[in-house]
């Protein structure tokens, strides 16, 4: 488990350009962020604002342009491609917004693939994949497929799903946004007790506003720079 | 482990169902081709094949088997002479005009043979006895030239060259690749009814004694006996295989629509592969971006692949066992021997890994964004 209050994620003067001379767009321009293990911190900002271009760079799905990013102590952000795939297993959960759970494959299927992907081998895989899917509610319905299943109990087999390998970080890109509010806020709760109770980053893209109460912390970002936002 | 390969695919029945086709077709008619054209190549060579000759002694500048020319029988003795020689025998080969019962004329290729050694006789007799070639102008065909020759049967008479002949027995397996049918009956029968002149041979046969080589008698025979060629029963057998199979393009066509069905296989295959990888990138891509590395993805694409390559070479072998059996009833041959269909399904698996390559490059330069968009 990772400590409270220890730093987890560290970007600094991070910037992405994307193209190159007169058709560059900088999407995120001098980002500088601390962010520590068990907390629940929201981004939030219009379209176009540069939101999922750092959630990328957070998870190093990019490579920044400038800058660099630090996960616990490893500079992540100059690391060879190939051995980028280890840091994700290793230590980021996604999230999306539409859930993207592989549709051939029933709820169970779906977290065990991943921890197939960690590391985990046959009966352990199937059992851990059980306990996840039962912290979330799910215990029910581990043998349906995505397409029985309703919008709010796909997501919480993603957050199972992220949640496999116990990675330390949680990056999720508006994973309200396709839910209703209700449905919602019960999506919110799940993440904001793993940030609080179990001691993860919980870092959150979302435009939805009926949810920010949940936040320990809500980061503005508009035309790819970062503002103070509302702090816990 | 789950394998997300063999989930993807039985999960989207119909794409499934069109990959399989696509690849039982190939199947299909890669291996009919190839057992068509073993068949044949084995066929046109299957009177040097069945002899216990080891060497041929025939006209010069033969070009195969069917083109038999004759020469003197004289040089019969002189290879007889020729040390190293166990035994040597006449044997004809000519042609002649068939009188059916509704008197039409079918071309045949009479064989005539030694009774008194056997040598060069039908090898299965499946009705009435060989011996009885020796009864004037007995001949014996192939049961499946049958309704061919216009079902005259055993102890039925007819004509070859204007000639009256009488049917003793048939065999199995003789049946001839250019079509005209074999009549096996006596050296001497066969003279009289042929255009051949008396005191000629076709071909002389040839055993090899022990303690010498077929290359050894040979090159001897060569050098005592003038104006003839002289060959092993392989290198005869192969020259004629040859000849058809490449100098008058048969083999060629053959093996073209095999290599067609080849081409046809890979193109469906790996349309489907492709056109699946495209309707799951977002998953590929979310499988990179919750870990998994290239190679996992190539795994998975490769996995794919082998299921629909071993599923299909299953379909298609069935499928191909009913055209096999098809063919049997018109008496047509297939040869597929183990190490032919090991090779065919090798071959399936590469086509299908083959087909992979596009879908390959497809992941590797996925985009991460996608996984965002919803």
């Amino acid at each position: 488990m990772p400590i409270a209050t220890q730093t987890v994620l560290r970007l600094d003067h991070v910037s992405k350009i994307y193209g190159e001379g007169e058709s560059a767009v900088e999407a995120v321009h001098d980002v500088s962020l601390d962010l520590e293990a068990g907390r629940f911190i929201f981004l939030m900002g219009p379209s176009g604002s540069g939101k999922t271009t750092l959630l990328m760079l957070m998870g190093c799905l990019l490579r920044p342009t400038s800058g660099t990013v630090h996960i616990f102590d490893e500079e992540v952000s100059s690391l060879a491609e190939a051995r980028l795939p280890r840091v994700r297993r290793e230590r980021v959960g996604f999230i999306f917004q539409g859930f993207n759970l592989f549709p051939a494959l029933t709820a169970l299927e779906n977290v065990e693939a991943t921890l197939n992907l960690k590391g985990y081998r046959g009966e352990a895989a199937r059992v851990e994949a059980g306990n996840l899917l039962a912290r979330v509610g799910l215990e029910k319905r581990v043998d349906h497929l995505p397409e029985d299943l309703s919008g709010g109990e796909k997501q919480r087999v993603a957050v199972a799903r992220a949640l496999a390998g116990n990675p330390p970080i949680i990056l999720a890109d508006e994973p309200t946004g396709m839910l209703d509010s209700k449905t919602g806020r019960l999506i919110s709760e799940i993440l904001r007790d793993l940030a609080h109770r179990e001691g993860r980053l919980v870092f959150m893209v979302s435009h939805d506003f009926r949810i920010t109460s949940f936040a320990d912390e809500i980061l503005r970002i508009e035309d790819g720079c970062l503002k103070e936002g509302d702090r816990d | 482990m789950v394998s997300i390969a063999r989930k993807n695919l039985f999960h989207d029945k119909v794409r499934f169902a069109v990959a399989l086709a696509g690849i039982s077709f190939a199947v299909v008619l890669i291996t009919v081709q190839i057992g068509v054209y073993l068949a044949f190549r084995s066929n046109v060579s299957v009177l040097i094949d069945h002899t216990e000759a080891d060497i041929w002694v025939t006209a010069h500048g033969l070009e195969n088997f069917d083109f038999g020319r004759p020469f003197s029988e004289k040089k019969l003795y002189e290879v007889r002479s020729v040390p190293g020689v166990a035994w040597a025998e006449k044997y004809l080969l000519a042609f002649g005009y068939w009188k059916t019962p509704s008197g039409s004329q079918e071309t045949v290729q009479m064989v005539g043979f030694d009774p008194d050694t056997m040598v060069g006789a039908p090898w299965n007799i499946v009705a009435g006895n060989p011996q009885d070639v020796k009864y004037f102008n007995s001949v014996f065909y192939d049961e499946a030239e049958t309704n061919r020759l216009g079902n005259i049967p055993i102890g039925g008479e007819t004509e070859i060259n204007s000639r009256r002949v009488r049917v003793a027995g048939m065999v199995r397996g003789a049946r001839s690749f250019i079509q005209s049918p074999y009549i096996f009956t006596s050296f001497n029968n066969a003279l009289n009814l042929s255009f051949v002149n008396k005191g000629n041979t076709v071909y002389v046969l040839v055993k090899v004694a022990p303690g010498y080589t077929s290359q050894d008698v040979k090159q001897r025979i060569r050098e005592t006996v003038k104006d003839v060629e002289v060959f092993t029963s392989s290198e005869f057998s192969k020259k004629t295989q040859d000849y058809w199979m490449i100098n008058t393009g048969t083999g060629v066509a053959l093996l073209a629509v095999a290599l067609m069905g080849l081409v046809i296989g890979t193109v469906i295959v790996a349309n489907t592969i492709y056109t699946s990888t495209a309707e799951h990138i977002k998953e590929f891509g979310t499988l990179k971006a919750i870990g998994a590395s290239n190679w996992d993805l190539y795994r998975i694409i490769i996995e794919q692949a082998v299921i629909n390559s071993v599923i299909g070479f299953a379909v298609g072998m069935a499928m191909s066992y009913l055209v096999v059996q098809g063919f049997k009833r018109g008496h047509l041959q297939i040869l597929l021997p183990t190490p032919v269909l090991t090779g065919i399904f090798i071959l399936t698996v590469l086509m299908c890994l083959w087909s992979s390559v596009l879908s390959i490059f497809k992941v590797t330069r996925i985009d991460p964004a996608l996984v965002f968009k919803s």
